[in-house]
């Protein structure tokens, strides 16, 4: 036998070496630092060396090691940002304008705790009102769901058209509504994600209340800051709960901004020393108080995004404490032929910062496209609705990132200051 | 009648404290160099041949004497002042090259150049002559990573060059170089004085080396021994 052919083995091993040197080098290619690499290089060689090429070519000198760094920090960034949007989402409900003239009046003891129907001219009568109607949560299960993600409102339906001005209904459905007591009202997002189309009938398993409702879609509705809540006749809870004078809370819209103070104190005195104190609030103020049921989501979150902060502040000074580390013989043989300290200092400081920078816009980047184009609505059942990356949380994000850039500079530089020529000179390669 | 010195050192003396002992490096060095020198130092390990060049090249300071190079007393400028100073007046040659591998040989020339008010084009004209000068003016495009050891000491040597500095020093320029690249480095060295007239002060430990200088300095527990000029 030949001792030139090669083994089988060998000969099956090949394609997978191919695959992986392909993969390897695809990998390369796709790298942003192997393209600013050369495109660095190509404006060396045209328009000559500067100071801030070569701390291009230093920076991106070892590409491992400064892929590996600007990708800890992307992931970090994208974290960070992530963690602050899911806190922003959490602790800041979604409002609008019209939301901002709407106030809730509920039971000063509980919410839980049911206020008596005949309050309803007191509160009409009040200067600044405009519109009222009751407002109770039936918190049912929809179909075979054991937890359902939407909401269900028994209400007026004549007086509740004026409180959600906002709402965009179909001509002539409103008032298939109005008239059809079984009827229900529907957000668009809800009718979405069960495919569900008027005329359709909705089950609902009460979990407050010892009733069922089979309700018919009447209507649907859409532009609100929250398209996904179900409303029904209070008439028909009255009759099925056989309880007929109380209601959970009281949806009240006022004429302007302005008069809403002094609406919620006039609401607020008009039941004072009776059976049914009120206690009156805005309706992102009624949001905010569910919000903090889930506990102190703001130093939850606070805390994980100190965690991954720390956590950046640490790879990065740690990598760039050895990036200069192993340079610091060049760093004194560029003090001896006559860079200054704080020319050192800023080659350090921009290194620092770039593989920073791009690592946050690579990071926060790919989070603000991330969750821009995925629908977390559909994926969290409707618990997180928008979760939008805004402006303020990106440049909170940026500015975290450069600070840190900033922070990992310091100690290879005060190091590299310190440290005479002829120390540095002496330093192995 | 004879130049006025460039260098001119007297009483120098350089004292390292080692953990609670003081180690003397130099105890009381006196002599003086005149332009167009080629000065070689010589003597055994730790005798303070290595300290003396890098006080005179303002990259290490004495604890006691003075060292004037060209009237100005270098111990008395400040840090800022010291790069400054070395920049325009010092080019500097290490046994281990001390290039940036990541640079090519014309960039590497460069860099000191990058702290000067050239334009793009004088400075481009100026690596192009350092270059020719030590003969690489075709590798300038070169990754020095890529080079041999005698090519990387002459993009050194023009690197020190380039800013037309008129002292050159070089530490153990030929250590890490085999016979025939060490006699290049030597010749050119030696042409930079004789022809260029420029200042070398060359610390090596190599005989032959030592034969190209045109003055021999031989020192010892950091004394000055001998002082053997040939010209």
């Amino acid at each position: 036998m030949s001792t030139n052919s090669p083994s089988p083995f060998r000969l099956l091993a090949l394609p997978f070496r191919w695959l992986w040197v392909g993969l390897w080098r695809l990998l390369w290619l796709g790298n942003p630092l192997t393209w600013i690499e050369w495109g660095t290089r190509l404006w060396v060689r045209w328009f000559g060396l500067s100071q801030h090429s070569f701390v291009i070519v230093n920076a991106v000198r070892n590409q491992r090691r400064a892929t590996l760094t600007v990708l800890s920090v992307a992931v970090s960034c994208g974290l960070l940002v992530t963690v602050m949007t899911l806190q922003r989402e959490l602790t800041i409900p979604p409002e609008s304008e019209s939301a901002s003239l709407r106030l809730i009046a509920r039971n000063k003891v509980s919410l839980a705790q049911p206020l008596p129907a005949k309050q309803m001219p007191l509160i009409e009568k009040v200067p600044g009102v405009v519109a009222v109607s009751p407002f109770t949560y039936f918190g049912g299960n929809f179909r075979e769901e054991t937890i359902t993600s939407f909401a269900q409102f028994a209400v007026d339906p004549v007086r509740f058209r004026d409180l959600i001005v906002e709402g965009k209904v179909a001509e002539g459905d409103y008032e298939d509504f109005i008239r059809d007591r079984t009827a229900c009202f529907v957000g668009k997002d809800t009718m979405d994600r069960y495919q569900l189309k008027v005329g359709d009938r909705m089950k609902f398993t009460g979990t407050f209340y010892p009733v069922d409702l089979d309700l018919k879609i009447a209507a649907v509705y859409t532009g609100t800051v929250d398209d996904r809540n179900v409303f029904f006749h209070h008439k028909l809870l009255d009759e099925l709960t056989g309880d007929l004078g109380t209601v959970g809370t009281w949806y009240v819209r006022v004429a302007s901004a302005d008069v809403a103070n002094d609406v919620i104190a006039r609401i607020d005195q008009a039941f004072e020393n009776s059976s049914a104190e009120v206690r009156t609030e805005t309706e992102r103020a009624f949001q905010m108080s569910f919000m903090s049921m889930l506990g102190n989501v703001k130093v939850l979150t606070m805390s994980i995004s100190a965690v991954v902060v720390f956590t950046l502040v640490l790879v990065t000074i740690s990598t760039m404490s050895m990036a200069i580390r192993e340079r610091f013989r060049e760093l004194a043989v560029l003090k001896a032929i006559g860079f200054q300290r704080r020319e050192l200092f800023g080659f350090i400081l921009a290194e620092s910062f770039g593989l920073a920078a791009l690592g946050a816009f690579l990071g926060i980047g790919g989070a603000w496209l991330f969750w821009g184009h995925i629908n977390l609505q559909k994926l969290t059942g409707g618990f997180l609705i928008y979760f939008e990356v805004t402006p303020r949380i990106m440049a909170t994000g940026g500015i975290v990132a450069a600070l840190l850039g900033m922070l990992a500079a310091i100690g290879p530089s005060i190091s590299v200051a310190r440290t005479s020529v002829v120390e540095g000179l002496k330093t192995l390669d | 009648m004879a130049a006025a010195p460039i260098v001119v050192i007297r009483d120098l003396t350089k004292i390292y404290r080692q953990g609670d002992i003081d180690v003397t490096a130099l105890a009381g060095v006196s002599l003086d160099i005149t332009p167009g020198e080629f000065v070689v130092l010589m003597g055994p390990s730790g005798s303070g041949k290595s300290t003396l060049l890098h006080i005179l090249a303002g990259i290490d300071r004495p604890t006691g004497g003075s060292v004037k190079v060209q009237g100005i007393e270098v111990a008395n400028l400040n840090e800022s002042q010291l790069a400054d100073w070395r920049n325009q007046n010092v080019g500097f040659v290490f046994q281990s090259f001390n290039l940036i591998p990541v640079l090519t040989a014309a960039e590497n020339v460069e860099l000191p150049l990058l702290l000067t008010a050239l334009s793009r084009s004088e400075r481009r004209r100026q690596v192009e002559t350092a270059l020719s000068l030590v003969g690489l003016a075709d590798r300038g495009h070169h990754r020095t990573d890529q080079m041999s050891g005698g090519q990387q000491q002459r993009v050194a040597i023009a690197r020190a060059l380039v800013t037309d500095p008129a002292l050159i020093v070089a530490d153990e320029p030929t250590g890490n170089l085999d016979a025939k690249s060490a006699s290049d480095v030597l010749h050119i060295l030696q042409s930079l004085s004789r022809s260029a007239g420029k200042t070398v002060i060359m610390v090596t430990h190599d005989p032959k080396a030592a034969g190209y200088g045109t003055r021999e300095l031989h020192l010892e527990k950091g004394e000055l021994v001998e002082n053997v000029s040939k010209a």
